[in-house]
């Protein structure tokens, strides 16, 4: 065990340490002293910062939206793939893609595909798009719905395969009973196969989050920052490493962290409880 | 009947169609001349070439597009690089991942349950900012610009879910089976390298194949830390390349870099799936 907990806390303890010292600073590039103790002076800007809110309010419905996609996504594929029949192996497969597909490589492409930067048969009709979307959501709306359907095609794929998993982990007898003591295919959706799903579908999710940043971290650093829709780890980066206003910046990262530990409190709650169950027996 | 059954081959054509259809879509393009790309279809290709995969290769005559020479990329190094980066990931996962998951999961030492969850919740750190501290610590490790930085950062993002899944293994694999190979006058690291190990083996393809996944996915870790273009990835090079001008070459590169692994993991699919079951399976 001891190595694996230095590999993980070690490499990480000081990091974090040092950004949480640096975000009760005014540590930045422009002053000319050491760094002075300002204690929660940056966080309270925070509260009164506009642009604060407003990332945090993006970032919330970036969360929200690519999770409930990937998990209804991922739950409906896995059902499908959960029934015997013809042609399942490859449709497995194809489902399997995605995910298999390694991302840090393949989002380039994706990137580039659907927010053409030159004149090619598909910047028409990419173009059309992004047009309707910006309209809507204002300038750099495509740019960033594009990244969010990357993040849902990929997640969905590691959900599906991950819940056909657990799917299979549930034994079949609980699906039998149900079928004989249930009356449509809807209501036993609802009242087995979900609950027994349960503890799977919160380790999906909380997987689902922590890679819905990597996925646009990938892209923005990769288009120069020219997805112009601010989240809260865009707007830390540009304040921190671009601007040098690292305590800034370390201070917006991190106001992310209570809701983090919130939701995995939740999910331990829901994916742990079982064990925390038969631990006690 | 039937009709339900050919809408279940409907819904299973759609999903392939989901999973496949990207995949296609930027194949198709990386397949195609100069003209075909402008002028052409945007679903099929007339007249496929090779040219832009080649050109991946190519190390002599940097070919000029408009006013600006292109330089060559050296993509078999970074192809070289992304496989050492890869398979030392996965195999130092593994290595660290293996002990901690079975004494976690057999051993059971006082707060097993907290060290599980606490390694689990290094998941919500954001990376953001964390870089520069994360570099600070691999300067001082004198691991700067090299891929030992990589391995080390991968590792620690992969490892928590392996952790987890080979340790919920462990934890539900009865006593009896170490227990009887120690009546045979086994060794218990005997009993653990010859039955227990070989018997998880399902669940250590399924922690292995994560442990590519993730670190396949990453691009801004590797472009921090590797700035030797000799050094770099395939996603760090391919990322510096004027995607703008070369746009379909670096399209080609990222299909091209990606056969390996997805034949890798379409030869482990199954085995995947059957390995993160037989973690959750109760009492199995």
């Amino acid at each position: 065990m001891a190595p694996s907990l230095l590999l993980v806390l070690g490499v990480l303890a000081y990091p974090v340490a040092w950004e949480v010292w640096v975000s009760l600073t005014d540590f930045s590039s422009r002053s000319t002293g050491p760094p002075a103790f300002v204690g929660l002076a940056n966080y309270a800007r925070l509260a009164s910062d506009v642009d604060f809110w407003s990332a945090l309010l993006t970032t919330a419905t970036y969360f929200a939206a690519t999770t409930a996609a990937k998990l209804v996504l991922g739950v409906a594929l896995a059902l499908l793939l959960a029934r015997p029949g013809r042609g399942r192996a490859l449709v497995f497969l194809a489902v399997f893609l995605p995910w298999a597909y390694p991302g840090g490589v393949s989002v380039i492409g994706w990137y580039w595909m659907l927010n053409p930067p030159i004149t090619t048969s598909y910047s028409t009709f990419m173009g059309g798009i992004k047009y309707a979307v910006d309209g809507v959501l204002g300038t750099g709306g495509w740019a960033f719905t594009s990244v969010a359907l990357f993040n849902i095609w990929r997640g969905s794929s590691f959900t599906a395969i991950f819940l056909l998993a657990g799917l299979n982990a549930i034994p079949t007898e609980l699906f039998e009973y149900a079928e004989l003591e249930t009356r449509s295919a809807w209501q036993r959706l609802r009242a087995v196969t979900l609950p027994l799903l349960r503890p799977y579908m919160a380790l999906a999710v909380f997987l689902s989050f922590t890679t819905a940043f990597a996925d646009l971290a990938n892209v923005w650093m990769l288009t120069g920052g020219r997805i112009v829709f601010p989240v809260l780890g865009t707007q830390a980066y540009w304040l921190g490493i671009k601007a040098g206003q690292l305590a800034e910046g370390a201070a917006r990262s991190l106001s992310l962290v209570p809701l983090l530990v919130l939701a995995i409190l939740l999910l331990f709650r829901w994916f742990d409880r079982r064990e925390a169950e038969d631990g006690a027996a | 009947m039937r009709r339900r059954r050919a809408g279940r081959a409907m819904l299973l054509l759609l999903a392939a169609l989901y999973g496949v259809f990207p995949v296609y879509y930027v194949t198709v393009q990386s397949l195609k001349t100069p003209e075909e790309d402008v002028f052409g279809n945007p679903l099929y290709v007339a007249d496929p070439s090779f040219e832009n995969y080649t050109e991946l290769f190519a190390t002599d005559g940097a070919p000029v597009r408009g006013y600006v020479v292109v330089p060559h990329v050296p993509f078999a190094i970074w192809v070289l690089n992304s496989t050492i980066v890869l398979t030392a990931t996965v195999a130092l996962t593994l290595l660290a991942g293996v002990p901690a998951a079975y004494a976690l999961g057999r051993l059971r030492p006082p707060g097993w349950r907290w060290w599980r969850r606490a390694l689990l919740a290094t998941y919500v750190v954001p990376h953001t900012i964390l870089f520069i501290p994360i570099y600070q610590v691999i300067i001082r490790l004198g691991l700067d610009d090299s891929h030992g930085a990589l391995v080390l950062i991968y590792t620690t993002m992969a490892l928590p879910f392996c952790v987890w899944i080979l340790s919920a293994y462990y934890r539900h694999l009865p006593r009896e089976i170490e227990e009887s190979a120690l009546v045979e006058g086994a060794t218990p690291s005997r009993a653990f390298w010859r039955i227990v190990l070989p018997m998880s083996r399902n669940v250590l393809v399924a922690a292995g194949l994560f442990a590519l996944g993730t670190a396949a996915n990453d691009f801004m870790l590797a472009s921090i830390f590797l700035i030797d273009r000799d050094q770099q990835t395939v996603a760090a090079g391919l990322g510096v390349m004027d995607v703008s001008l070369e746009e379909l070459v670096a399209v080609a590169g990222v299909n091209l870099a990606s056969i390996p692994i997805v034949i890798l993991c379409a030869l482990f699919a199954r085995t995947y799936v059957r390995g993160i079951t037989a973690a959750m399976v109760e009492g199995a």
